[in-house]
């Protein structure tokens, strides 16, 4: 009988991280009366102490960018930072041109907002990856035209964990005058990210994903003239007139100390993911039609996506419940939608639904990863004895 | 449905079935006169593979083969369960709308589980050669 023991061990990093205690201690000092609750925007002493605590916040997630304060902007999220960006940067220049050039492998959050820019009269070109998920330079350079203005792509795809190389493809378009976006979400905490020396305009990031709290994000728009965003919200003067709204402070606290925390510990966190990754993927490399989504070299370790031959992915998922894990799915009762990702990296339908995203964190120990390898060879026993459809061909 | 929020699309029964299918596999060697009935959705799709020992006109031994998601798995694990001992009439009387409501299998799953009524019908046939209407 499959054992069932409900999401007891949680391999989902890549969806959400836990709040880091530290960080959950900072945030608690920006909600009570006893605390610095106040509005930032108000000039008494309360309101200055609460901006001196956002700003000093806006400081630490610029050191561990390596940029200057000033040139970042709180939003909700990545998917707000996201749409600021794109939309922001391609109605401001759209004098310039109308045309925009991203990956179908890209977040939905991005696939949106280029979905919307189209229905307002923009031309956007989806660039195919190669079969490991990157971006070739060459393609790029040759799919940029005269009336190109912005590029967009992730630096870690969220599903895969493939890195984008995002050195060549910003030098590419720098010499072709084209504004470049990253949705860094994956990737901002995680791994190493110096955007004074990157040639990147245009950069969003959650907090979420590096140990800070779900709500709050930024948008980095480099100080360069070519590089402005017009605002998608319109009231107050916060933000510099991008994103008007209250700041949430204990929001805002809690990413600068995440980001302060991930900048003192990012080297030893990723060797930590590095092991967990290798100890998963030795676990599992010698079942019969399991295959790795992804260019393993040019890959974040803390994500590792498999698919395998001849099982049901809807399936799969339940019989892997005491996993708490990532699907290449957008399963519900309702539909099993393949995913986008996967298809457009050549995986055909019954592949791109069985995969699973096994994704690792700080917490993450090495009797987890054993267990999480029992789990997914008894689930694929499981399925398979059941299953009319699979003979093992070797 | 009566799945709640936190068993998601999945209810007890449903996971209990799926958990330990013991109609699962292919029919025991040493019973070599067999028939089987066999449905599917597509060539690459959900199937479902019955198969069954008849004697003097009852199931005494049901066995299946499932491909697809875990409804239309604790359905056939369900039906073999409940058909195995009895008359053969027991695979043309299958409902799919009262196996749905007994295992609360969301409206949307519907058409796999027509896949197996179809295997039912089709061992029925492969047993008397005749298609009940």
């Amino acid at each position: 009988m499959l054992s069932m023991d409900a999401g007891a061990i949680y391999l989902d990093y890549a969806a959400t991280t836990p709040v880091d205690p530290a960080v959950g201690d900072a945030m608690a000092g920006y909600l009570t009366a006893e605390g610095s609750f106040a509005n930032p925007s108000s000039i008494h002493p309360l309101g200055r102490q609460a901006a001196a605590a956002a700003e000093t916040a806006r400081e630490q997630l610029a050191n561990l960018l390596n940029v200057s304060p000033c040139d970042l902007i709180w939003t909700s999220g990545a998917t707000e930072s996201v749409n600021l960006g794109l939309k922001g940067a391609a109605r401001f220049r759209s004098n310039r041109g109308k045309h925009l050039i991203t990956m179908p492998i890209e977040h939905k959050a991005a696939i949106g907002a280029f979905a919307a820019l189209e229905h307002e009269g923009f031309d956007v070109s989806y660039l195919m990856p190669d079969a490991d998920g990157l971006l070739a330079t060459d393609a790029l350079e040759a799919a940029i035209r005269d009336d190109t203005q912005l590029v967009s792509v992730m630096h870690v795809n969220n599903e895969t964990g493939v890195i984008q190389d995002i050195g060549s493809i910003g030098e590419c378009c720098r010499r072709k005058d084209v504004l470049l976006h990253v949705d860094a979400a994956q990737s901002v905490g995680k791994l190493p990210l110096d955007l004074a020396e990157l040639p990147v305009d245009l950069l969003s990031l959650t907090a979420h994903k590096f140990y800070g709290p779900k709500g709050i994000g930024a948008l980095y728009i480099a100080d360069r003239s070519a590089c402005q965003v017009e605002a998608l919200l319109h009231g107050g003067g916060q933000e510099r007139r991008l994103r008007p709204g209250t700041l949430p402070v204990h929001q805002i606290v809690g990413l600068g100390t995440a980001a302060s925390i991930a900048e003192s510990r990012q080297a030893e966190d990723l060797e930590h993911l590095h092991r967990l990754n290798e100890r998963l993927w030795a676990g599992v490399k010698e079942i019969d039609g399991v295959l790795r989504n992804g260019n393993a070299d040019r890959s974040f370790p803390g994500i590792l996506n498999l698919s395998i031959e001849g099982i049901e992915g809807e399936s799969l998922l339940l019989a892997l419940e005491s996993l708490s894990v990532g699907t290449g799915s957008a399963c519900n009762s309702t539909s099993h939608e393949s995913s986008h990702v996967l298809r457009a990296l050549g995986r055909d339908d019954a592949l791109a639904q069985s995969a699973i995203r096994f994704s690792f964190g700080r917490e993450t120990t090495m009797d987890e990863i054993d267990a999480a390898i029992r789990c997914y060879t008894d689930a694929v026993s499981h399925l398979r004895a059941i299953s009319p459809a699979y003979r093992k061909t070797a | 449905m009566s799945a709640d929020r936190e068993s998601g699309p999945y209810s007890q029964l449903v996971r209990r079935y799926f958990a330990n299918p013991v109609h699962s596999g292919e029919l025991p060697e040493k019973y070599n006169v067999g028939v089987v009935g066999e449905a599917a959705e597509s060539e690459a799709g959900a199937r479902v593979v019955l198969s069954a020992v008849v004697d003097e006109g009852r199931i005494r031994v049901l066995r299946y083969q499932v491909f697809g998601c875990p409804h239309l798995i604790a359905a056939t694990e369900a039906f073999c369960d409940e058909a195995e001992g009895k008359a053969l009439t027991a695979l043309t009387e299958f409902d799919v709308p009262t196996l749905m409501s007994s295992l609360a299998i969301p409206i949307e799953k519907t058409g796999r589980l027509f896949i197996l009524e179809d295997a039912a019908k089709a061992l029925h046939i492969s047993m008397t050669g005749t298609k009940e209407d």
